[in-house]
């Protein structure tokens, strides 16, 4: 949705994007960013968290509301967790078996056929 | 080695920070054979449209990288594997007068660490709606939009974009909320 985001931008329409992928977002580039610094797929609050989603939700339009510049990124202050060892798993290569390693390798090869079947290839959120 | 003994600073351990995802999945993609190396998106100029009128006057567009539920495709959660059966390869757009059943299954979540049990986690409808209500945006538009996730660049930024602000256009939406999963 970042390129997307730059789109409508450049066409005029303002934007602000939910997401917790931090480096991803502002590496493409743009105009107003809320960051939830939460595991993918929580872009809009925690889980069974109303509060949580109301609040993010909130802070997302106080960013669309009072950018001063494009790439302005907010993070928000909640957190996921007060242990923030969740953030070492995600991906990690490092953590993984080489049994593991090879296990996923088959897997992505399926899903990737399964994906050509339709069409392309996977890629990364955000 | 600081002779620093940093305890009583306060300091977060050192991991306590935004995840490095493109290092990560770069390193992860690579140990599992494939070599060339996912090219993200970047640019270097930003574009900055400047809200024209009050959020409370606003009418607010949403959009989303979700799907729709399609029962045919297989498992698609919550807690469902990586299902790419569950894709979507055009944008698609839905009313937002009523509640709908999106899912993330097609798209590479944290599934360690959460499990998507609670859409409203990753489609805030049901709370911009609320919003709505209570004044703090004018509206919501009449109807939200779906972006594909898992196109080239090309098809993203030569079909997709142009569609989407097409659709946006035609709901004459004065801000647009984009939720990335």
């Amino acid at each position: 949705v970042s390129l997307a985001a730059r789109h409508l931008e450049e066409n005029g329409i303002p934007t602000v994007i939910m997401g917790c992928a931090k480096d991803i977002v502002e590496y493409v580039g743009v105009p107003r960013f809320l960051f939830s610094d939460f595991p993918l797929g929580n872009p809009a609050g925690k889980p069974h968290d109303p509060a949580s989603q109301a609040r993010t939700l909130q802070l997302a339009l106080l960013v669309l509301q009072a950018a001063p510049a494009p790439r302005t990124t907010v993070q928000s202050p909640l957190r996921w967790s007060s242990d923030p060892a969740w953030k070492l798993d995600f991906s990690n290569i490092a953590r993984l078996s080489p049994e593991e390693i090879a296990r996923r390798r088959a897997e992505f090869d399926r899903q990737k056929e399964i994906a050509k079947t339709i069409r392309k290839k996977p890629q990364a959120a955000e | 080695m600081s002779e620093d003994n940093e305890d009583g600073f306060g300091f977060a351990p050192e991991h306590d920070a935004p995840i490095p995802y493109m290092t990560r999945i770069r390193d992860y993609y690579q140990a599992l054979g494939y070599g060339a190396p996912y090219r993200w998106a970047h640019y270097a100029a930003v574009p900055f449209a400047p809200l024209k009128k009050p959020l409370a006057e606003s009418r607010i567009g949403l959009i989303t990288t979700a799907a729709p539920y399609q029962p045919d495709k297989g498992d698609q959660g919550p807690g469902a594997a990586y299902n790419g059966a569950a894709k979507f390869y055009s944008v698609y757009s839905g009313e937002t007068d009523r509640d709908h059943d999106l899912r993330i299954s097609h798209i590479g979540y944290d599934r360690t660490h959460t499990t998507a049990e609670d859409n409203n986690t990753w489609f805030p409808l049901p709370a911009l709606r609320l919003l709505a209500e209570t004044g703090r945006i004018g509206e919501v538009a009449p109807r939200f939009h779906g972006a594909p996730t898992n196109r080239s660049h090309r098809a993203t930024l030569h079909r997709d974009c142009p569609e989407l602000l097409r659709r946006v256009r035609e709901d004459k939406v004065d801000a647009v909320l984009l939720v990335a999963v």
